[in-house]
């Protein structure tokens, strides 16, 4: 048939390229997986396995034995290191997490006072805040957020603070 | 750095490059492991390195090219060089191939190809490696690397075509 006619003369054209060095990548691709299919025709079967063989390669790997000896070979070179790079089951504690906790801490204490101060603030109240705000040199700039961190929070009020969010003891060990 | 995460996944690459040299798994197991463990040992001058697999497959293939000048007691450069290699296919022509048994008739042609071609071939035929790249990494130019994968898959299409006329 005429278009399988011009199939194949497209790959023909492309090997000639292919052989002339003259492909793309992604025209050494086409090839490769017109090559892979079951029915090749007659005349090009000859290459069939110069692209297949180029695929079955790129299988060429190693597993996971490969990993386990060349860790044992990693830490035998630096037994003092710690093993950062085994891969082993971390017990999760708030320890771990204890910067974020902090983090997490100084921004539900800034919602909090922010919500119990949009509360207690009245109508009324409100021009009298706003003169009281004006002195405080970081509520100024306007970033009420700012004036609120810069208070000094006390580890024991982080603390209470970290396991009310996240409701669990405090296990000094990492096990 | 992380060892897992950072330099192990370089396995693959390591491997199959160092096998195109040594032709032995094993070698090349061991290679790549003496190659990744050198790696490690440098991890904390890595930053400065622009592309670390670059720079694995040139340590790589410094290390497979000594292990196989050791072996054959002469110095094996660059250079186009003639090996004599006998190819691993059997007399078996009288059939049309399988498709397995062309693929291993392809790897037994490409075995028997000098190392510089075996390596230019699988960094652009395997690992899709662009001319620039290819001859970064092997510190050639880029039109001796055209020049040279000519040859290869010329040299291939010439033993493919000689074989399929044996039984025309």
């Amino acid at each position: 048939m005429l278009r399988e006619n011009m199939n194949y003369q497209y790959i023909e054209q492309l090997l000639d390229s292919y052989f002339a060095c003259t492909t793309t990548l992604q025209e050494e691709q086409i090839l490769r997986s017109f090559f892979s299919q079951e029915e090749v025709p007659g005349h090009l079967a000859q290459y069939a396995g110069l692209f297949n063989y180029e695929v079955s390669v790129k299988d060429e790997e190693l597993g996971e034995d490969f990993d386990e000896r060349m860790m044992a070979r990693i830490e035998a070179a630096e037994p003092s290191k710690k093993p950062a790079t085994k891969a082993h089951i971390v017990k999760l504690t708030t320890r771990h997490f204890a910067p974020f906790f902090k983090a997490a801490a100084v921004v539900a204490m800034a919602l909090t006072i922010g919500r119990a101060a949009e509360h207690a603030i009245g109508e009324q109240e409100a021009e009298e805040q706003a003169g009281m705000m004006a002195v405080d040199p970081y509520i100024k700039s306007g970033d009420v957020h700012e004036a609120i961190r810069v208070k000094d929070v006390s580890q024991a009020e982080i603390k209470a603070t970290n396991d009310s969010i996240v409701g669990v003891t405090t296990d000094d060990e990492i096990q | 750095m992380d060892f897992r995460r950072d330099i192990l996944p370089l396995k693959n690459i390591v491997f199959r490059t160092a096998l195109r040299i040594v032709l032995s798994r094993e070698e090349a197991e061991d290679i790549v492991q003496d190659t990744l463990l050198k790696l490690w040992e440098k991890r904390d001058e890595l930053h400065k390195v622009e592309n670390l697999e670059a720079f694995a497959l040139t340590m790589a293939r410094n290390l497979a090219l000594d292990r196989t000048a050791k072996k054959e007691a002469e110095n094996v450069s660059l250079e186009e060089d003639k090996h004599d290699r006998p190819d691993d296919t059997t007399g078996e022509a009288d059939t049309p191939m399988t498709r397995l048994e062309a693929s291993s008739f392809v790897a037994g042609i490409i075995n028997s190809l000098p190392e510089k071609q075996r390596t230019i071939l699988q960094l652009r035929d395997i690992e899709g490696k662009n001319y620039k790249e290819i001859a970064n990494l092997l510190s050639i130019s880029e039109s001796d690397v055209k020049v040279t994968l000519f040859r290869a898959r010329n040299t291939l299409k010439e033993k493919i075509l000689q074989k399929r006329d044996l039984f025309l």
